[in-house]
């Protein structure tokens, strides 16, 4: 199996490599031979079709994920569909559109007046949604072209410390945060802009963001689907939902026969051992403990929202209106004597340069309110996991971690009650 | 231990509809915030007509540009 998947990831991003390096030397083009740039409002013949097509195949991705997740429970089927995804969604559709990247259309269609969410990209983002809070992370499963590339490169994964995968996990909540900040305020879709495997899927892209993709594919070869544990804003959210679901993957078909053998099968750490005998006499202590985490919280709160709104000034700098206006001020005042293209074009517009600068005052003071939001909810994040690795669990048999579960099937046949379940299955079949 | 996982899966059960209900809610925004603009006579979309909903009922400039394309007419604009 590990030597399949090597061999389909290498001829998988064989040609994404040599494309998107071609790509770089094709001479740029002539903009000065009086050449009109054709109208980019057309849209290509069938896309509206084509986007509805991919809605449904999303959906039935989803419906097949669940059914070989829970009821058939096949990693080779599920890697079937992984591959499937990986090819649909990812090389075909040209990985848009995309769930983690709807996020950004959402937070945009509740706070700028004078955007509407299409249909589509609302079915993108709250299908897989949906699905989690019945039936846990089949999405990032089988059907997430993101997770799929990643999935094909555990060759060799090693185990980390659960506090190191849960401090690394911040980072998410910050691009989750950062996502919506600057949705919010019309600065950019950082989300899209910074996804390190899209430029495989196209055939091109930044050199910076395929070396990322690659850096990504690299450290996944041991450390399993690192996008998805420490950096995918849509997996936090993934997280929580999956917390509360209706059915979830277990490792066992029935009972845990406390055999361990299922212990190190999980290249995510995400199998939970029985928790360990509880001793009465940590009670008052952990009772004390607890309080402190929680005065701890509120502080965790307030300095994250100071710390945030420090860097409010250099989070405006990402919208380019503020750029402009900087730019244009710099010009104004005679701080320097060129222009670039972008004051150039502005000034050619004939707009009056104060209503540039309230624009981008307006923005400057968005940001420092969100930043204050952003800043508190990263305190209440790193709070909430203090007090979440404080509070004892009970539990008695090995199970996956609802949160953390990629439902990837890989630990079923690591239990000996699912060798069982499987004879029996085909005892049955031979019967008839 | 019965009832706690009774009471676990009731709170569970009351978030996992509770989110559901946000999500119907979004789905509502959504709508009702693109019906609006369109009778303002608003774009919904920042001028881009592609994957856009209303598109076959939309008469700003824009879309007539994009309508004429596709039906082999050429630019609206004259280009």
């Amino acid at each position: 199996m590990i030597r399949k998947s090597l061999i389909l990831s290498i001829l998988l991003l064989a040609v994404p490599y040599a494309a998107a390096f071609g790509a770089e030397r094709f001479p740029p083009p002539e903009f000065e031979s009086g050449y009109e740039l054709p109208s980019p409002t057309t849209p290509s013949p069938r896309v509206d079709v084509f986007e509805y097509i991919d809605a449904v195949v999303l959906f039935a991705a989803l419906s097949v994920g669940t059914y070989l997740v829970l009821k058939k429970r096949s990693r080779r089927w599920i890697f079937a569909l992984m591959v499937f995804s990986l090819v649909y969604f990812g090389f075909y559709r040209k990985g848009c559109v995309c769930p983690i990247g709807a996020i950004q259309n959402a937070a945009m269609t509740v706070f700028d007046k004078s955007y509407a969410m299409p249909v589509v990209v609302l079915a993108f983002l709250i299908l897989p949604f949906v699905f989690t809070l019945f039936f846990g992370r089949v999405f990032c499963a089988a059907v997430c072209p993101l997770g799929a590339i990643q999935d094909l490169f555990v060759l060799k994964p090693i185990a980390i410390p659960r506090w190191l995968d849960s401090s690394l996990r911040l980072f998410a909540y910050l691009y989750l945060g950062l996502g919506i900040l600057f949705a919010a305020t019309g600065s950019a879709f950082v989300i899209c802009r910074y996804d390190p495997f899209v430029g495989f899927f196209r055939v091109t892209g930044s050199f910076n963001m395929i070396v990322a993709g690659i850096c990504l594919l690299v450290i996944g070869i041991f450390i399993g689907r690192p996008y998805c544990r420490f950096l995918c804003p849509y997996s936090v959210i993934l997280r929580q939902f999956s917390r509360i679901s209706r059915w979830r993957v277990t490792i066992t078909p029935d009972d845990c026969i406390q055999c361990r053998l299922c212990e190190d099968a999980c290249p995510f750490g995400a199998i939970r051992s029985p928790a360990a005998k509880w001793r009465g006499e940590d009670y008052s202590v952990g009772k004390k403990r607890l309080a402190l985490l929680l005065v701890l919280l509120g502080v965790l709160v307030v300095f994250g929202g100071w710390v945030a709104s420090r860097a409010s000034g250099w989070m405006a700098r990402v919208d380019w209106r503020v750029r402009l206006a900087d730019r244009v001020y710099l010009e104004e005042t005679g701080k320097v004597s060129d222009t670039t293209d972008a004051s150039a074009a502005f000034r050619a517009t004939g707009e009056e340069i104060k209503e540039l600068y309230a624009e981008a005052s307006d923005i400057e003071a968005k940001m420092a309110t969100g930043s204050w939001i952003l800043g508190g909810f990263m305190g209440l994040v790193a709070g909430l996991k203090l007090v979440g690795h404080s509070v004892r669990r009970t539990r008695t048999d090995y199970e996956a971690d609802r949160a953390s579960c990629f439902a990837c099937g890989r630990c079923f046949t690591y239990c000996p009650r699912e060798h069982a379940r499987l004879d029996k299955l085909k005892n049955k079949e031979e019967g008839k | 231990m019965r009832k706690v996982q009774n009471r676990r899966e009731f709170f569970a059960a009351v978030l996992r509809y509770g989110v559901l209900a946000g999500f119907a809610a979004i789905g509502v925004i959504a709508g009702v915030k693109s019906r609006r603009l369109v009778k303002e006579g608003r774009c919904v979309r920042g001028g881009v007509c592609s994957g856009c909903d209303v598109f076959e009922r939309c008469a700003l400039p824009e879309a007539l540009s994009a309508k004429a394309v596709l039906d082999g007419g050429g630019d609206a604009s004259g280009r």
